[in-house]
């Protein structure tokens, strides 16, 4: 079967707001990120995907089925939602079971599978357990069992790091690098390194249009030339923000090592060029593409 | 079958059917329990005070043209419109109007009507805070030419000069102007009946869904309305709106596990019941079965329709919307059933009433309307549930969010 | 400065989640007379609408008081804010009590002036009945932290009281239309009681 999504110029409006703007993107088996800032249109995308939304124009298909088709999109896509909750009365099994059912699974199948998906999350400890007494980390790892229960060929994870420590961040990335191995996984993030730890193939949103696609080596190579390091008084570091994209400080004493982003060499005495990071990549390209992210902002 | 079963669990655990259980239980002992103190007998039907209504063209017409003949003279009419007191005073022309209906169903004109009043003895009766002149009418003639038929019609036409709910209206004449009690003969006709072609259990069956249709035509809106909108509630509705499972079926599998597990109390109290009554008429075999069918038959409909209606309205609009719509349905219901509280079962009776162990012809009377009113409104909540299904599929793809009158959705906010 | 937060956040509350409930409770007011007679009535029959009808205001009113919160991420959302929660939630009461009082006042002032004999009691007791079906209505929901729950308990106890009617004693909530008073004092401590008790329970068990 072909394992790929086709996105081809999607549009998409809420009242008469425009979301999406010409939306054209391929996704190929794997991680695919979907990087951009609080309000970039990736949610709104990724639910579009899902078949929970409407779109106004242009087509998409996952696998080879157009969106349209709704109940075959929902059998072969699992979807993990930024903001949800499970029943908190329910145990931790007892969702999973339920949700399972909801996709059609036979009862006996469901059992082990249950199991198996709760060792793969490593929540086995906690089957027991009922929702409402889960931690953050554990509740996204139950998210994510629940959108792999039926085994889906499409998984759709939005912002799914939001919110955990450090330590369950990385224990997440890597159980999605596992499960990306056989099949489509997109991840939106506005986090970086979420990001750089685990696509290969990334996409960056901002304002519902796409402003660049391509592999994180791509990106980063887009950058080269326009980072820079310089030493800078403290006290200047108002006037610097206000001119400069800053992407990163070290503060000593009274002298601060700040990262800058800039299309030609800035106005200080001791810049030097510098290897661009993910991170500085992702900001020197909202920046060329013309999206206001001077000053305090990220 | 697992979601069936599934679905049913979560609402055995859902606060709303635990208070439900309990108010079914605390309806059948506190109303239905006191009728099965003892058993009936030949011997103890008596105290029952049974009254009858003729029905007698001969009774009501004369009885009821007095009564409307006194009210006109005073100007004062005691309805009842939506079940409270409402003392009607008519303006000067309605009056005119109430006393041409008047002079066509007696022999009497206006002039010799006149004069009647004259003649009347007044009594001064408290109709609220007036003290009224109450005119005390017997014997207005009746007019030779007038048959029962007109009679009922220009009554009826009162009814709606005085804006409905009066004494006249001309479905209750005849329980308002032609009961009286009931002779001994005719009582044990009553026994014999309810011995003989109710079989003892029927009868009882009938006082059970009387009492229990009460909640039941209101409260499992409740729980329709929780188990809907908890999805909402906990944030789970995103994971299963992209689950594989067909609106249908999902929006199916919840009513029929709302009314299997609300039919679950009402099947115990039945079960209670009928062991209470094997006891209390031991050596005669109540038919049991009967029982459970005429309760299913009445009171299936009204948890269905309560059901579909609380899962429809709540999808569309809000729990809060659909509780205020039943409860307001619910409280019309119950204000303009009419009395006495049995063979009033029409064809579109919604919370059907029949209050008494006995009265069984009366029912039989009206069994054609019975059944009719439960079929449609089976079929009405079928339809309601449909509606769900069409609904739960527009939200789920993102076409449509519900109808909110307030807040930042709301359908009077100006797009922007 | 905490009831300075605590007004504007009520304030905003009532924009956005309390004006359909306070335009409810307003429009049973107004529809009462047109089903129920309002003039002429002595003092039984004057309690009879009173009673059984405006007395519904209170379910209207004070149930969805923890309305807003009933989502777990906003409650934790609203525990973080500079408005204390239970100052927020006692504001929203006394405004649902407020609006009772001068609801019911309203509807007996209007009584009054179609005749019937209504008196001061009338009003009163009219208010401690919608109190007492509000704070039924206002406990579960408090406690449940399930607003269905406490629409569901109060129009309950309504229903009790319609069909058992005096056989409940001194928690009879129509009482005036048989003529008694002294029902309505019981009443009123009972529904103090509850509201005090949902409070008590937020801040000593939900820690608040």
């Amino acid at each position: 079967m072909n394992k790929m999504i086709e996105i081809k110029n999607v549009n998409k409006f809420y009242g008469r707001k425009q979301a999406l703007y010409d939306i054209n993107l391929t996704i190929e088996k794997g991680m695919f990120g979907l990087l951009g800032r609080n309000g970039a249109g990736k949610t709104t995308l990724m639910k579009t995907i899902a078949a929970l939304h409407q779109k106004k124009s242009g087509s998409i298909t996952v696998c080879g089925a157009p969106i349209e088709r709704a109940g075959e999109i929902r059998a072969m896509t699992g979807y993990l939602p930024q903001d949800f909750s499970m029943y908190p009365s329910m145990k931790t099994d007892e969702a999973l079971e339920y949700l399972g059912a909801l996709s059609g699974m036979k009862a006996a199948d469901l059992r082990e599978r249950v199991t198996d998906i709760l060792h793969k999350v490593n929540l086995t400890e906690q089957r027991s357990k009922k929702v409402a007494q889960l931690s953050g980390g554990m509740k996204r790892r139950l998210g994510i069992a629940q959108a792999l229960i039926h085994d889906p060929q499409v998984l759709i994870v939005d912002e799914p790091t939001a919110g955990l420590d450090p330590e369950e961040r990385i224990r997440f990335r890597n159980l999605l690098c596992e499960v990306a191995e056989d099949r489509i996984v997109i991840l939106s993030t506005h986090i970086v390194g979420d990001v750089e730890a685990t696509c290969e193939q990334i996409a960056i949103m901002d304002e519902g249009k796409i402003l660049w696609q391509g592999t994180v080596s791509q990106l980063i190579n887009n950058a080269i030339g326009h980072v820079y390091t310089a030493n800078v008084e403290r006290r200047f570091m108002p006037q610097l923000k206000k001119e400069y994209i800053v992407t990163g400080m070290i503060t000593q004493a009274e002298y601060t090592t700040v990262r800058i982003v800039s299309d030609s060499e800035p106005d200080l005495p001791n810049a030097v060029l510098t290897e661009p990071d993910l991170e500085a990549a992702y900001m020197y390209c909202l920046h060329s593409s013309g999206c206001g992210i001077k000053g305090d902002e990220e | 079958m697992m979601l069936f079963i599934r679905e049913c669990k979560k609402i055995f655990h859902s606060l709303t059917f635990i208070i439900y259980f309990a108010a079914v239980i605390l309806m059948f002992f506190t109303q239905f329990w006191p009728a099965m103190d003892e058993p009936v007998t030949s011997s103890t039907i008596d105290s029952y005070e049974l009254a009858k209504i003729s029905g007698e063209p001969e009774t009501i017409m004369p009885k009821a043209l007095d009564s409307l003949t006194g009210c006109y003279f005073s100007n004062t009419y005691r309805c009842y419109p939506y079940g409270l007191f409402k003392a009607v005073h008519l303006n000067s022309r309605d009056n005119d109007k109430i006393r041409d209906c008047i002079t066509e169903m007696s022999s009497l004109n206006a002039d010799e009507l006149e004069e009647l009043k004259a003649a009347s003895s007044i009594s001064h009766v408290k109709v609220g805070t007036n003290e009224l002149e109450s005119y005390n009418v017997k014997g207005v003639p009746l007019s030779e030419d007038i048959t029962y038929e007109r009679f009922r019609e220009i009554m009826g036409e009162v009814d709606d000069i005085l804006g409905g709910g009066s004494d006249y209206r001309p479905d209750d004449l005849a329980y308002k102007f032609s009961q009286e009690p009931m002779t001994h003969e005719e009582i044990l006709e009553q026994y014999d009946e309810f011995m003989e072609k109710d079989h003892i259990a029927i009868a009882y069956g009938r006082l059970f869904s009387d009492y229990l249709g009460i909640i039941l035509a209101v409260i499992p809106v409740f729980v329709a309305a929780a188990l809907v909108t908890a999805d909402k509630r906990t944030k789970m509705n995103e994971l299963i709106y992209s689950r594989r499972i067909s609106s249908f079926r999902l929006v199916f599998t919840r009513f029929a596990a709302l009314v299997l597990t609300m039919v679950i109390p009402v099947l115990l109290c039945g079960a209670i019941a009928s062991a209470r009554i094997m006891y209390m008429y031991k050596g005669s075999t109540p038919d049991i079965a009967g029982a459970f069918e005429v309760s299913g038959k009445w009171l299936l409909p009204d948890i269905m329709l309560a059901a579909a209606m609380g899962m429809f309205i709540s999808e569309l609009f809000s729990a809060g919307m659909a509780i205020l719509v039943q409860f307001a349905a619910w409280f019309m219901c119950m204000m303009m059933t009419s009395m006495p509280l049995y063979g009033h079962i029409g064809r579109f009776t919604f919370i059907c009433r029949h209050n008494s162990l006995f009265y069984r012809s009366e029912f039989m009377k009206h069994y054609s309307d019975f059944i009719f009113s439960r079929i449609f409104y089976t079929a009405a909540a079928l339809a309601a549930v449909l509606l769900t299904v069409f609904v739960y599929e527009l939200k789920r793809g993102g076409k449509f969010n519900g109808i909110m009158f307030f807040g930042k959705d709301s359908i009077f906010r100006h797009k922007t | 400065m905490a009831l300075c937060f605590s007004a504007r956040t009520v304030y905003s509350d009532i924009r956005h989640n309390f004006l359909p409930h306070y335009l409810l409770a307003a429009a049973i007011v107004v529809i009462t007379p047109l089903f129920f007679s309002v003039s002429e009535l002595d003092s039984r029959q004057a309690a009879q609408p009173l009673e059984m009808i405006i007395s519904l205001t209170g379910t209207v009113l004070l149930t969805p008081v923890f309305m807003p919160e009933q989502n777990e991420s906003i409650r934790d959302l609203i525990r973080s804010k500079k408005a204390p929660y239970l100052l927020t939630c006692m504001i929203r009461l006394l405004i649902g009590l407020l609006l009772l009082a001068v609801l019911t006042g309203i509807s007996v002032l209007y009584m009054k002036k179609c005749h019937s004999q209504v008196t001061f009691r009338h009003f009163t007791g009219t208010a401690a009945s919608a109190m007492a079906l509000g704070s039924i209505g206002f406990f579960t929901a408090g406690v449940s932290n399930n607003v269905i729950i406490g629409y569901m308990a109060s129009l309950l106890c309504y229903i009790l009281n319609f069909i058992a009617r005096d056989k409940l004693s001194i928690f009879f909530i129509f009482s005036m239309m048989n003529g008694s008073y002294d029902e309505k004092k019981w009443i009123f401590v009972l529904s103090f009681a509850l509201i005090l008790s949902v409070f008590m329970y937020f801040k000593l068990i939900r820690k608040y």
